[in-house]
């Protein structure tokens, strides 16, 4: 029979997983982009979850070195990530997190961390691609700035935008509709949405949209229309390289544009015949 | 000497006491039900109780919870979620509830999963087929194994004879061994359960270091047990149920006043959710939370070994 005698404190090396954040840096990057996840906060952060608080009081001297163990999130992060992967062949299962939790040497008793629906995957997969996106437009917007290029006309912008942000879906389009399923579950709703419309703020953001009236409103809820509208016709497009897709859009798009124009159109119009209502009404009354 | 039916005011005064004990052994007195005794004492009157239960254990679970504790221990399962692959220690597992729901649980998601292989592969040949089943038939579990590990021999045999009588053979493994020193090495298991057991633990901090230790990196911690009920005229009726009921459904039925109303006594003894949560937290779990069923009657927590 073994016998295992712990010390009443929990040494430094109490986590078997939380590993220094410093370890992270030498491990390869799932994508250029997501390199930028792993940086650690800034020094001193201090993991705010209650574990750390037996940890510090117990560490004493080491308590410096505690702070720079990766916080629970962070884990979390590095599972979500890896178990991407295995969603082609999973789907957006707790089984795919299971195998992502498999290849980072824990346990796949690690996928009850997360809910069993696999929203949590999906979710994480959602902020990646629109942090990715953000990055993307941001790089445009400085070459912009720096003069090395053009700024594009704002209906080009947008298509290319919301192409670059769908075309992000394309490893992973076969269970897509089942991802889009469970984002639509009222218990989803609320942060699904907000990854949706911060995206959308984003990209008219990058677009130059600077309106403090209820343009703001008209323009976000027209390219939510246009996001998901694409998102849809891309599910069943079975075109070489989704042409069929981008040719959709790009109609939405001048769809959009010529509305606008119409709108003004329609306005100065209305403006127009309500002046001469008013001087066949002077003139009548004379 | 045996306490019967104790009134609602003692019962206050008595959980003052031994509240210092709880889980630390400050000392050599112990709680057994509501007598003082020591540890060793202690552990001897556990091993006789379970001892002379055994034998009616199932019976007397689905009297005095009226079916609802086969509830209880479905969703225990269920929160698991177990994936096919998955080995799980089911400490003080006894009759083996907690394991043949386990079983069935892995063998329906494995089912599932080969149904979808052989969707995916539509125009297979029928020797591919053949081949597929062959080789999927003696692997109707993907590799999962639930060892059963109690400290009391009889409640063990028991659970052999029922995994004999429901036709459990594959996958299930039984061991004779003390939660607070597991005959096991480190680092081997995915899933750790404790249904109905950590309150007959004499050193809980113990048990839990040992839960600890034999998980795996990731692995998850889970304790069904009876907890305590915050509402107070839920709380009223539970009381008044537990001490008048039980024990005499134990002497109908199992022919045994003690057991059942050290069982009783026991329940009241047990640290309420939050002290057992931070307990486990000290044992060196992670995202340790608790979901209350029933109001409070039962709880489950669970903890992850990050």
């Amino acid at each position: 029979v073994r016998c295992q005698h712990y010390p009443p404190l929990r040494a430094l090396q109490a986590s078997a997983v939380l590993r220094r954040v410093s370890d992270e840096h030498k491990k390869e990057p799932f994508t250029s982009s997501s390199q930028q996840q792993f940086d650690p906060h800034p020094a001193g952060h201090q993991p705010e979850q209650e574990p750390q608080g037996p940890r510090s009081s117990y560490t004493g001297q080491g308590g410096q070195e505690s702070e720079d163990y990766e916080s629970e999130e962070q884990l979390q992060h590095r599972i979500l990530t890896a178990a991407l992967e295995f969603v082609p062949e999973h789907g957006w299962t707790a089984e795919a997190i299971a195998e992502g939790a498999k290849t980072l040497g824990l346990s796949v008793a690690a996928a009850g961390m997360f809910h069993s629906d696999g929203s949590d995957l999906i979710l994480h997969f959602v902020s990646e691609c629109n942090a990715k996106l953000s990055e993307l437009l941001e790089k445009e917007q400085k070459l912009v700035q720096l003069g090395e290029a053009e700024k594009k006309p704002t209906d080009e912008f947008l298509r290319d935008a919301v192409e670059a942000r769908l075309r992000m879906l394309i490893p992973y389009i076969e269970k897509w509709p089942q991802a889009l399923s469970v984002l639509l579950l009222p218990r989803n709703i609320p942060s699904s949405l907000s990854l949706l419309t911060r995206m959308i703020d984003d990209i008219w953001h990058y677009a130059g949209d600077q309106s403090t009236d209820f343009n703001w409103y008209t323009r976000r809820a027209v390219l939510t229309g246009i996001y998901n509208t694409t998102e849809l016709v891309m599910l069943q497009d079975s075109s070489p390289d989704f042409e069929d897709t981008w040719r959709f859009l790009e109609n939405r798009v001048a769809d959009a544009m010529n509305m606008s124009n119409a709108a003004s159109q329609v306005q100065s119009t209305g403006e127009a015949v309500v002046q001469g209502l008013m001087g066949a009404a002077v003139t009548v009354s004379n | 000497a045996v306490r019967l039916c104790r009134g609602r005011a003692l019962l206050s005064r008595l959980r003052g006491a031994p509240r210092a004990l709880r889980g630390l052994a400050a000392g050599p007195e112990m709680h057994f039900g509501f007598q003082s005794v020591t540890e060793e004492e202690r552990r001897e009157k556990i091993y006789q109780v379970f001892e002379s239960v055994a034998k009616k254990y199932d019976v007397m679970n689905d009297s005095m919870t009226l079916g609802i504790h086969r509830v209880w221990k479905d969703i225990l399962v269920h929160k698991m979620n177990p994936c096919p692959g998955t080995l799980l220690l089911d400490v003080a597992g006894g009759t083996g509830d907690i394991a043949f729901r386990f079983i069935n649980y892995v063998r329906s998601v494995r089912d599932r999963q080969l149904r979808m292989k052989l969707k995916h592969h539509q125009s297979l040949s029928w020797q591919e087929i053949f081949e597929n089943y062959q080789e999927d038939k003696f692997n109707s579990l993907g590799d999962s194994q639930v060892v059963v590990c109690d400290i009391n021999r009889e409640m063990l045999k028991a659970g052999k004879q029922k995994a004999q009588h429901l036709g459990y053979s594959e996958g299930l493994s039984w061991v004779l061994g003390n939660a607070e020193e597991l005959p096991f090495d480190d680092d081997k298991f995915d899933v750790y359960t404790i249904a109905f057991g950590i309150r007959n633990v004499t050193r809980i901090d113990l048990a839990l270091q040992e839960a600890y230790r034999v998980l795996k990196p990731g692995g998850r911690f889970l304790c069904l047990e009876f907890s305590h009920v915050s509402n107070p005229l839920l709380s009223r009726l539970y009381d008044l149920y537990s001490f008048q009921v039980i024990p005499v459904l134990g002497e109908v039925i199992a022919g045994d006043w003690r057991s059942y109303q050290y069982l009783v006594e026991s329940i009241r003894q047990f640290p309420p959710q939050e002290e057992l949560k931070a307990m486990i937290e000290d044992a060196g779990f992670f995202r340790v939370d608790y979901e209350n069923l029933n109001f409070g009657i039962v709880a489950i927590h669970s903890g992850f070994k990050l």
